[in-house]
């Protein structure tokens, strides 16, 4: 059975990506005589090469030897495994830009940074979270009166 | 253009205007100083605060960013031995042995003085060549212009190391982007049903997407894989100044030719200071007398890096004033604060806002004093600055991120623009994909299609792309840089072979 490679997943994803696309060019309104070339020739002429490199990429992976590897399922699962802070953020920024306009700009904002300075900085002293707790209240505030008062843009 | 000058002058030496540009060198010291925050990234931040200024304010404030930024390195190379930015590594070969002779205040002087020195004969270039070059390219039709784009392309693809298919792959995917939404002709494409996708996505939650979220958790990777050691450093320097005046008399050639390549290389799309400052180093190193003494902490070296990777700054206004393509991601986003101020980058400008092209030269030089300035005075908190550990600074900078693309258009789908694109940065750069083209591709997708169409509605050959002279060198010098990496490419991986042979 047949590794699954960085190369490989990702011409893989831009495959289908190009495939849906594909399809999807389908319904842009077809060329008239006043506009010749429609409105769908760019999009599909970049499908084309974007479609032909991850071709050339995933044909270029198959043919160098990579060492037996644990199956696909496994294989992501480790990656998770070993990327869970990451993980954890890109979480937490999801979560901070639902909470926006629900909660609002200072409770999502001081919420967001408190969490996540826990994340990266611990939670092992009261240091730490003197720091954490002074940090994300004061730039929480400061960053809202910069733009509400000082550059008149409304947060939410 | 004196008469323009001097109207840009007056309006830059405005008092808020000016305080504007002592932020900008001020943030772009800090983010240069960070190491691992980059001048892009400090560009990146301070961008959302142009949205309500007037674009003079807006352009000055970006262009002390960049100033301050290209300069920044200096500190966190000669007091850490980490470069700052990338643009700042070859700092570290002289800046740090001779600050750990002892002489932490004379290399940070030289450095200062060199960038002072880099961005003023910079803007001399900018200021000679940006009106010759947009003068000679006012004479491009569509076909010139669509070719261009594709060289500029194809340029900054190539120049991916060792990564050309996914270079190129990665332009195209840019480009893409952009067709999201109504396009020139009122038709809607790639919507998915989602009424918000109609008006297709805002360059900028895009760009920081892709860019601030691949670095910054990259940092945190890098992290968690390094432990790295917390450094102390001791913040009480001295600046010799008679002495560097006597450093600076004896380096008058070596400051001359490495502004000139600095200005070149940052002329050239995809290139940037990264290419200036070893470019430049090895040029110093050929031409001495003494090639031995480089990275032992002589003035030479110092002057070779912080010269030209400063004059980079000037340089890179260039293209980007004069033909509206911008070489690098710096260049990317400064063409994306100019469009949003209703302003299109290119020949035109030159014509059309001459006010506004002679405040990009006044903030320039007026943001190379207020470097020299700062750095001189503040080197002390610079130094304890760019101690923030990551951990501090990524939450923070995501923060402004998102607020950035809020801020835009007052709304909240930028956000999550700037998330889903944040994803598809992270695990594109996982996959080793360059970014840069990437992004390029999206700053000139538009303008790629326009044109393109435009050429095909006035004549319906797609040969003329080849009749046409300048338009077909274009396209020649577009086919020739791919084939120049993919003999690049060839060369580095036989490296790669004979390198595994010998270790087996």
């Amino acid at each position: 059975m047949l590794t699954l490679t960085k190369d490989r997943a990702l011409a893989l994803a831009l495959l289908l990506i190009v495939a849906v696309m594909w399809v999807e060019s389908g319904s842009i309104a077809p060329p008239t005589s006043w506009q010749p070339y429609g409105s769908a020739l760019f999009p599909r002429i970049l499908l084309v090469v974007i479609g032909i490199f991850s071709l050339l990429i995933l044909v270029r992976s198959l043919l160098v030897k990579v060492p037996e590897r644990p199956g696909a399922k496994q294989l992501i699962g480790e990656w998770f495994q070993s990327r869970r802070t990451i993980l954890a953020l890109f979480l937490l920024f999801g979560l901070y830009a639902a909470l926006l306009p629900v909660v609002g700009y200072i409770a999502a904002t001081i919420g967001f940074l408190v969490t996540s300075l826990a994340l990266l900085m611990g939670v092992d002293s009261r240091r730490k979270w003197l720091i954490n707790l002074t940090l994300s209240c004061s730039l929480a505030i400061i960053i809202f009166v910069v733009f509400r008062y000082g550059l008149n843009v409304w947060l939410p | 253009m004196t008469n323009f000058f001097l109207q840009a002058l007056a309006e830059v030496g405005t008092p808020s205007v000016l305080g504007l540009i002592v932020i900008g060198v001020l943030f772009g010291i800090i983010g240069g100083s960070i190491p691992g925050f980059t001048v892009t990234m400090a560009i990146l931040v301070v961008f959302p605060f142009t949205f309500a200024m007037d674009p003079v304010s807006g352009v000055s404030l970006m262009v002390g960013v960049f100033v301050g930024g290209y300069s920044g390195g200096i500190v966190s190379g000669v007091m850490l031995g980490i470069p700052g930015t990338p643009s700042s590594i070859t700092t570290v070969y002289d800046g740090y042995p001779m600050a750990q002779k002892g002489e932490p205040g004379r290399a940070l002087g030289i450095g200062v003085a060199s960038s002072f020195l880099g961005t003023i004969i910079s803007v001399a270039v900018l200021v000679f060549f940006g009106p010759l070059i947009a003068n000679f390219s006012m004479n491009f039709r569509p076909w010139e212009i669509t070719a261009l784009i594709v060289f500029a392309l194809t340029l900054v693809a190539g120049l991916s190391s060792g990564a050309l298919l996914k270079g190129l792959m990665a332009a195209a995917l840019g480009l893409l982007i952009t067709t999201v939404g109504y396009d020139r002709n009122s038709n809607l494409r790639f919507d998915f049903g989602l009424p918000a996708m109609g008006s297709g996505f805002e360059i900028l939650p895009v760009m920081i997407g892709i860019f601030a979220f691949s670095q910054l958790l990259g940092n945190i990777e890098k992290l968690k894989d390094e432990k790295s050691e917390t450094k102390k450093i001791d913040t009480n320097v001295t600046i010799p100044y008679g002495q560097i005046i006597k450093d600076m008399a004896g380096q008058k050639l070596n400051t001359l030719r490495s502004s000139l390549i600095g200005s070149l290389v940052g002329a050239l799309p995809g290139t940037g200071g990264t290419v200036a400052n070893f470019l430049s180093y090895d040029q110093a190193k050929k031409f001495s007398r003494r090639p031995e003494e480089f990275g032992t902490g002589i003035p030479s070296g110092i002057v070779a890096s912080e010269a030209s990777n400063s004059a980079v700054a000037g340089g890179a206004f260039v293209p980007t004033l004069a033909l509206g393509i911008p070489g690098d991601l710096p260049m990317a986003i400064m063409m994306g604060v100019l469009i949003l101020h209703g302003i299109t980058p290119g020949p035109m400008m030159f014509e059309q806002n001459p006010v506004l092209v002679g405040a990009i030269y006044a903030s320039l030089l007026i943001g190379a004093v207020v470097m020299v300035l700062c750095n001189l005075l503040l080197v002390r908190w610079f130094a304890k600055i760019s101690l923030i550990p990551q951990q501090i600074l990524v939450p923070v900078v995501l923060m402004l991120c998102a607020i950035g693309a809020y801020a835009l258009n007052n709304n909240l789908f930028d956000i999550w623009v700037l998330f889903i694109f944040g994803i598809i940065g992270y695990l594109l750069w996982k996959a080793e994909v360059p970014l840069t083209p990437l992004i390029l591709g999206v700053v000139l997708g538009d303008n790629l299609e326009r044109q393109l169409f435009r050429a095909l509605e006035l004549n319906e050959s797609w040969l003329t792309f080849l009749t046409r002279p300048l338009s077909a060198l274009f396209l020649a010098l577009a086919v020739a840089s791919i084939l120049f990496s993919l003999y690049q490419d060839r060369k580095i991986q036989r490296l790669r072979t004979a390198a595994q042979r010998e270790n087996v």
